[in-house]
């Protein structure tokens, strides 16, 4: 099981790439979140697996996990079968050349990785993946493979045991999944506010606010379109102060 | 932590930028070798002052054989920055280690001088330190700690000149110059063996640490 609770990320003082996103991911209900480009999907990922530290908030992990990039690197000279055998010797675990072969890997696994083609590197990427014993976590599984090996690849996962973490940015269906999605929804407006106090209950009640939360000493609140300029007249009549609004 | 060092050993082994710093060594080591190197001990210090930047220009090609994405899997399967980075250490130190020692075994077998067994050996321990600090010095030049080829060759370039700038002062400077007298040189490695181990732990420690924040 994996928990993120109540994790931001900023790099150095720049803008927040995530902020405030609490998540539970348990085995046998694997988690897709969903999201635009630039919401933070990615970045959520990293900091599931373990690469980057939360500028906020805590993680706890299991100790086995498996991670699969967005984009596997194209010129990597080790042939397939020695990346993966070494791999699995890092992890302590067996080489499990069996889970190519269910992928549908063609090529010749000998040869230099730089030699496949996209689709056979994603697949060495997730077999890769698919030998941690406690939380898989991919980025873009489906990205380069064929229908077939996308099909096989949902039966790998749910087989696993494992917590499953994964995006997808079309709409593959994993059983049994649950979508989170990131960032404000189609069309929302974002506004983070500073000194709200007891004002929240009001600005929560007003029309088309979506979702208020407190964070810190202020709150996020995410609204209608057509309902922001209100809500900002609003939320400044009642003495808060608005540190950001973003669409 | 021995399937991590085999691994990288044979990525940096497929990749061939190990090639140009070992090549430079062993091109330099062949010049203080074709006529007379001098006195046996002394005969070192030129060997020892080169593996210095040599074990910094290694260490970096070491730690960033791997591309980032590729060092991010290698990272998680790991079990995380602390090991990965160990790992980066631990081979540079062990690719040093071997180059110190070809370093030490040249002159005896090709200088018409007598080399004595423990002249030898004071050699390979001067040689050792000299490329284990310049193995500390590499770590802190390369990723995760420093992002970017350009800023990374002139830390690499400007940490190399630095050490023989303040003359003989540890952890390379006084070993030079111990070298160079043939005298006090046990006490003297001594000191700098234990500045370089500390500076390879403090580099490993730091390249852990900022891993997962520039992440």
């Amino acid at each position: 099981m994996v928990r993120l609770d109540r994790i931001g990320k900023r790099y150095g003082r720049g803008p927040w790439v995530l902020r405030d996103v609490t998540l539970v991911v348990e085995p046998g209900e694997p988690v897709v979140v969903t999201g635009g480009n630039g919401t933070g999907k990615s970045t959520l990922l990293r900091i599931a697996a373990g690469l980057s530290r939360p500028s906020a908030g805590r993680v706890t992990r299991p100790r086995s996990v498996g991670y699969l990039p967005e984009r596997f690197p194209t010129g990597v000279k080790l042939p397939a079968r020695d990346y993966l055998r070494l791999l699995a010797g890092v992890r302590g675990v067996a080489a499990r050349w069996d889970l190519v072969e269910a992928l549908g890997f063609v090529g010749d696994p000998d040869a230099p990785m730089a030699t496949l083609s996209k689709g056979n590197t994603q697949k060495i990427a997730l077999a890769q993946a698919l030998t941690a014993t406690d939380l898989l976590v991919l980025d873009e599984p489906w990205s380069g493979l064929d229908a077939a090996a996308g099909a096989v690849l949902v039966d790998l996962v749910a087989a696993s045991g494992c917590a499953v973490l994964v995006t997808d940015h079309h709409g593959h269906d994993l059983p049994g999944a649950r979508r989170v999605p990131l960032g404000a929804g189609p069309g929302g407006v974002v506004v983070e506010l500073d000194r709200v106090g007891e004002a929240l209950a009001r600005i929560a009640a007003l029309d088309g606010v979506r979702d208020a939360r407190a964070v810190g000493g202020g709150a996020r609140v995410e609204v209608e379109p057509g309902h922001s300029d209100r809500l900002l007249a609003e939320a400044l009549r009642l003495g808060c102060s608005v540190r950001s609004v973003r669409s | 932590m021995s399937y991590l060092v085999r691994y990288l050993l044979a990525d940096v082994l497929r990749g061939q930028r190990f090639l140009p710093p070992l090549l430079v060594y062993g091109a330099v080591l062949a010049m203080f070798n074709a006529g007379d190197a001098g006195p046996p001990l002394s005969a070192y210090a030129g060997s020892c002052a080169f593996l210095y930047p040599a074990a910094v220009w290694l260490t970096v090609v070491i730690a960033t054989s791997e591309d980032p994405v590729r060092r991010a899997v290698t990272v998680v399967a790991a079990g995380g920055w602390g090991r990965a980075q160990a790992a980066v250490t631990l081979l540079s130190c062990l690719a040093v280690t071997a180059v110190a020692l070809a370093a030490a075994v040249v002159p005896p077998l090709v200088q018409p001088r007598p080399y004595p067994v423990a002249v030898v050996v004071l050699g390979f321990a001067a040689l050792l330190v000299c490329g284990l600090t310049g193995v500390g010095v590499g770590v802190l030049c390369a990723r995760p700690v420093i992002t970017r080829h350009g800023w990374s060759a002139l830390t690499a370039a400007a940490l190399a000149v630095a050490a023989f700038l303040f003359g003989q002062v540890p952890p390379i400077g006084n070993v030079l110059g111990a070298l160079g007298r043939e005298h006090d040189l046990v006490p003297n490695l001594v000191v700098s063996g234990v500045c370089a181990v500390v500076l390879l732990v403090a580099s490993t420690v730091v390249s852990r640490t900022l891993g997962p924040r520039r992440d």
